[in-house]
């Protein structure tokens, strides 16, 4: 596999980042996002597909919209997603005949 | 004109801070105590400022307005910015006219850095500071590469910029003494399908391309083959800038450790400029 998905983010890649960036860096946002996730959600244009993926902690959903990995990892952390789950949700996704040959 | 003290490349990780126990505790101490000998010998060297060659893990840069390259010039820097980072909070002195001289002369020498007066330093910054144990009171400039979001600069572009800080590092005269701090790498993956799996093959040869001395061959290793050991390897950028203000002195490594529960192939060396 290689480091990147999007070797330039696509506008759907960048609306799952601006969410996720905003989430965890504007004031008062992470606590909007606690108490209503989908009344949160909702001041973003985000596809139907990709606001399920992060109100219901899909790592492997969240990561397949090619959102930036460090705003994904920070996500993770940040909502306390159990670090073994997150773990286990990306390495579903590997395809262990080409993991490193990029 | 000022007298480079030392020049070191360690990894970080906020890993190594938010869950160090995922570890054996005799694993974690050594590599504390690696960190720690690399900030006693950075220390020894009596610097008087301290040149940090990091990265943003988009905390205070986003997809809006992206930097490939950005010079500190703030009077201080608060840190972490990461609410989830387990680390105390801290304010490291900024050294302003240094700051500003460096990107000056960067502009001068066919750079295009940007700049920024207000920045919150990351775990990226952070963490090989706390360990090492480098006087919190030293003043710092940081020098941040991307290396997080593709489009990212080359290796060899990184090594260029990393040669003129040298230059120019050296003939700074408000300073005495410098250290610089190149944080990154080496081989890992930050939330991919490889989170977890080290290639410490890549980081061997790698290292061993360091220690040989030939920086084309490890300019174009690191670029050839960085896919293959993670998204997070690309922050050997900072190794190859490191090298570049390093002018041909001997590398070391001091420590490394392919740490698969931390995620990372943990690296700790130094140019023997002195
Ligand atoms: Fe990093």
């Amino acid at each position: 596999m290689a480091n990147w998905q999007e070797m330039m983010p696509s506008t759907r890649a960048y609306l799952m980042n601006k969410v996720l960036y905003e989430l965890h860096h504007k004031p008062d946002h992470l606590e909007a996002y606690n108490q209503d996730a989908d009344a949160y959600l909702t001041r973003f244009d985000l596809p139907q597909d990709l606001a399920t993926s992060i109100k219901s902690n899909d790592v492997a959903g969240m990561y397949l919209s090619g959102v930036n990995p460090y705003l994904l990892r920070a996500h993770c952390i940040g909502v306390k997603i159990p670090e073994d789950e997150s773990l286990a949700a990306l390495r579903s996704l590997l395809d262990h005949e080409d993991y490193n040959d990029g | 004109m000022a007298e480079i003290t030392g020049i070191y490349t360690a990894s970080h990780t906020p890993v190594m801070l938010n869950f160090p126990d995922r570890i054996p505790a005799t694993l974690k101490d050594e590599i504390f105590g690696a960190y720690k000998a690399m900030g006693d010998d950075f220390m020894a060297g009596k610097p008087d400022a301290l040149v940090v060659l990091s990265n943003d893990h988009l905390h205070n840069f986003f997809l809006d307005n992206f930097p490939a390259y950005c010079i500190g010039c703030a009077e201080s820097y608060e840190s972490p910015i990461e609410h989830w980072l387990h680390a105390k909070r801290r304010t490291f002195a900024g050294d302003q006219a240094f700051g500003s001289y460096l990107l000056q002369s960067a502009l001068e020498a066919d750079f295009d850095p940007s700049f920024s007066m207000e920045m919150v330093l990351d775990h990226g910054s952070l963490t090989p500071l706390e360990l090492a144990g480098v006087d919190p009171d030293l003043p710092i400039v940081p020098v941040l590469i991307n290396c997080v979001q593709p489009p990212m600069p080359t290796m060899r572009r990184s090594y260029n910029l990393g040669r003129f800080l040298g230059h120019a590092i050296a003939e700074y005269d408000a300073v005495d003494r410098v250290a610089i701090l190149a944080t990154g790498g080496i081989s890992h993956d930050i939330a991919t399908p490889r989170m977890g799996m080290v290639n410490e093959e890549f980081d061997e040869t790698f290292l061993g391309h360091m220690e040989s001395g030939d920086i084309d061959a490890t300019i174009q290793y690191a670029t050839d083959f960085v896919h293959t050991a993670g998204n997070g390897c690309e922050e050997i950028r900072m190794w190859m800038a490191a090298m570049g203000a390093a002018k041909g002195a001997a590398f070391e490594r001091t420590y490394y450790k392919a740490v698969n529960d931390w995620y990372t192939g943990i690296g700790i060396g130094r140019f023997k400029v002195s």
